[in-house]
């Protein structure tokens, strides 16, 4: 059986459906975001139900947009209540016996901060659904505000570089291990760069939100606030993936395993010295940055170590 | 889609449960109450999240759920703005919704109670009445409900345990009436009601699903429903927006006549009515009328039979619908009355009176100078007593005679 080579699946390969949103779609320019809905709508199929909010994905998912816009169902809501809105969607359809994938699609700010309770409270219950929180560090949609999700060090317009600030002091939370913490059936981190993986994700997302609650952490970086240029998203994306500022992994039953291994990492100034929120940085401020990278890659090996996965090929 | 066929699907006779195969009498609690009447209704989902004074209704519910009498989701939310999206989503998706809370809770509900009137999702929700201001004020008051009067929910106020009982069953048919598809909520007195135990007349499960029967005649409302071209919350933008807020204003308004409808019916299934939008006790001949709400309807009722013995032509015109707020009727009872007085169990910041006097005047605005009295009691548990009744009736006739009258009146 040694000359049949086993083919590597393609992105194409996953998807089900056609491209459930039309043309034209109010993205900013060089946004990942479009992207992120439109294979979201592909690998997951038609018969999913969004739920989201006011943010950056609001007037593509919820209509404002009225020119273009998708064929998904959808129910919008205010910031607070997404998980728990989808909540009471996803038990309804329990009880009438309705097959469905409650599908939320919320920015970080939604997801950790303003969210954060209803989430949490949603994934304890186990509730049946996949949450993508799309991260893109901080309130794009109403301005580049800092949040939860903002990196230590980042200029935002809430935390703006000065004679007496350097940007934000503290650093993000490590939401994707918070949701991890919840012990659901399925968590993932995933981003725009590394789409076969994504893929294979949210193929078990699907399947394990039959079985309960799937959090999806997936970096997005944001083309006006984060000052990169209109063709460098996909970049910043396998930058922060190649410096281990964003590894890619998954936790399946409770299993860690990194999916993307990473074989020379480079430095977090590899990623910090391309993004203009980023650029004001002294070298002691880079080194704290590196600092919190290298400590939370470490927590996850442990995490990958103690529970027994099986690691991914080098890639 | 297959699936949606099987939701659909005739699901041959509803289960009967023996604890609910006939009609009974039992002594429970307001809340009691509450619970029975929402459990006799099918709800799908329920969502709870405890609260004193309301914590019995849902304690009361999940009993109902664990021992198989209920069949529905029921969900622990984290909090109360959870169980508010709850009850919104499940509703939209097509089920049928309840959820209990009170205070504190339904503040924290708000910015979702937007949304679910908005989206007119037809939920029905207890709110057992509380005061809000201040972590010890855990006692009866009805600043809670006022505090919600303008998201868009059609609000009522019972006075004793059997009218929660039946008025939380209308709730479901007025809420899913398709003139109507609106929220409600029933609001009962925390304490004085919720913890008052009284012999309630509990019908059938079969009583109460012939009752709620016409619903399912009805147009089926939209259900949102993964793989449908639908999305609901969008609410629109200019044009789009108003439209909505108008048909919105325009339901609302039809609440009126849809309550007595709703109540005929239960009078003619059940034999109990209860006045629709207000009930007027001994107002005909009356030269002057008390109007209030909830748990002091029982007092004032006494009360204006003492001072009908005693000569004074005194009426009572007991409150039941919030919103709507009941002008038509209103302002027809209150015609030509020498002085009304009206008695708050909460505040109205900027008029300095209390808000069902604030409106009441506003409903009788065009009915001359007859003077009105606004009288403040009963805030955070303080007994509203029979003297403190009588002494208000004084002061109205006294103002009926001419005489010089405090506009504003805080007992005790």
């Amino acid at each position: 059986m040694a000359d049949v080579r086993k083919r590597q699946p393609k992105v194409c390969d996953y998807y089900t459906s056609e491209d459930g949103f039309s043309p034209g779609v109010a993205f900013c320019s060089g946004c990942v975001l479009e992207l992120n809905l439109r294979f979201i709508s592909r690998v997951l199929g038609p018969d999913i139900i969004f739920v989201g909010t006011p943010s950056c994905s609001a007037p593509v998912l919820h209509g404002q947009n009225t020119m273009a816009w998708h064929k998904h169902a959808y129910y919008a809501c205010t910031m607070t209540g997404v998980a728990s809105s989808a909540t009471g969607l996803s038990r309804y359809y329990e009880k009438a016996g309705i097959d469905a994938t409650v599908v939320c699609h919320t920015g970080d700010g939604c997801a950790q901060d303003v969210g954060f309770q209803t989430l949490s409270g949603a994934a304890e219950r186990n509730e049946k659904m996949i949450y993508v929180c799309y991260d893109n560090e901080g309130y794009m949609n109403t301005g580049i505000q800092q949040s939860s999700a903002t990196p230590f060090g980042a200029s935002t317009s809430t935390t703006p570089t000065g004679r007496a600030s350097k940007g934000k002091t503290t650093g993000s939370k490590n939401m994707p291990m918070v949701m991890a913490m919840h012990e659901i059936p399925y968590v993932a981190t995933a981003t725009l760069s590394h789409l076969e993986d994504y893929a294979k994700k949210l193929v078990k997302a699907k399947e394990a939100a039959k079985r309960g609650f799937v959090y999806l952490h997936v970096f997005a970086p944001c083309v006006p606030g984060w000052k990169i240029a209109t063709d460098a998203s996909i970049q910043v994306c396998r930058d922060a993936v190649k410096t281990n500022y964003f590894p890619l992994w998954e936790a399946e039953d409770g299993v860690f395993r990194i999916t993307q291994k990473v074989k020379d990492v480079k430095p977090v100034e590899a990623l910090t010295s391309t993004v203009g929120k980023f650029k004001h940085l002294k070298p002691e401020q880079v080194a704290i940055l590196q600092g919190q990278v290298d400590q939370r890659f470490r927590m996850l090996q442990a995490l990958c170590a103690g529970s027994a996965a099986v690691e991914a090929p080098a890639e | 889609m297959c699936a949606v066929e099987k939701a659909t699907a005739p699901a041959g006779a509803l289960p009967v449960p023996g604890i609910v195969a006939q009609p009974q009498t039992r002594v429970i609690t307001g809340n009691g109450a509450a619970a029975w009447a929402a459990m006799l209704c099918r709800p799908d989902v329920v969502a709870a999240y405890p609260i004193t004074p309301q914590s019995e209704v849902i304690e009361q519910l999940a009993k109902f759920h664990a021992d198989g009498v209920l069949d529905c989701e029921y969900v622990t939310v984290e909090g109360e703005n959870s169980a508010q999206n709850v009850i919104c989503g499940a509703s939209m998706a097509g089920g049928r919704a309840f959820s209990a809370t009170s205070s504190y809770g339904l503040v924290y509900m708000y910015d979702a109670m937007f949304n679910t009137a908005g989206y007119r999702a037809p939920a029905v929700m207890i709110n057992v009445n509380r005061e809000p201001p201040g972590i010890h004020a855990v006692c009866s008051g009805q600043q809670d409900m006022i505090s919600v009067r303008d998201t868009g929910w059609v609000q009522l106020i019972v006075e004793n345990t059997q009218e929660i009982m039946d008025m939380t069953i209308m709730a479901f048919r007025l809420a899913e009436d398709h003139d109507i598809q609106l929220p409600v909520i029933v609001n009962y007195d925390g304490y004085y009601l919720s913890f008052l135990a009284e012999s309630v007349e509990i019908p059938s499960i079969t009583q109460v699903d012939d009752y709620l029967a016409p619903l399912k005649a009805q147009p089926p409302r939209p259900q949102l429903l993964p793989g449908s071209n639908l999305g609901c919350g969008s609410h629109g933008i200019g044009m789009g927006y108003v439209e909505l807020r108008k048909k919105h204003m325009a339901a609302m308004e039809r609440v009126k006549p849809k309550l007595e409808e709703v109540e005929a019916e239960f009078s003619a299934a059940f034999g109990r009515s209860y006045g629709g939008q207000i009930e007027e006790y001994r107002t005909e001949d009356a030269d002057i009328v008390l109007v209030t709400s909830g748990s002091a309807v029982g007092t004032a009722r006494t009360v204006v039979d003492a001072k009908r013995a005693e000569g004074v032509k005194v009426g009572l015109v007991k409150l039941r619908l919030y919103r709507p707020f009941p002008k038509e009727r209103i302002a027809e009872a209150l015609a030509g009355k020498k002085a009304v007085g009206v008695l708050d169990r909460s505040i109205c910041f900027g008029w300095d009176c209390g808000p069902l006097y604030m409106e009441t005047r506003a409903a009788t605005a065009g009915d001359g100078s007859a003077p009105m009295l606004s009288f403040i009691d009963g805030l955070a548990n303080m007994d509203i007593t029979q003297d403190h009744i009588a002494g208000m009736i004084d002061d109205i006739q006294a103002a009926a005679e001419g005489r010089a009258y405090q506009q504003v009146t805080w007992l005790p």
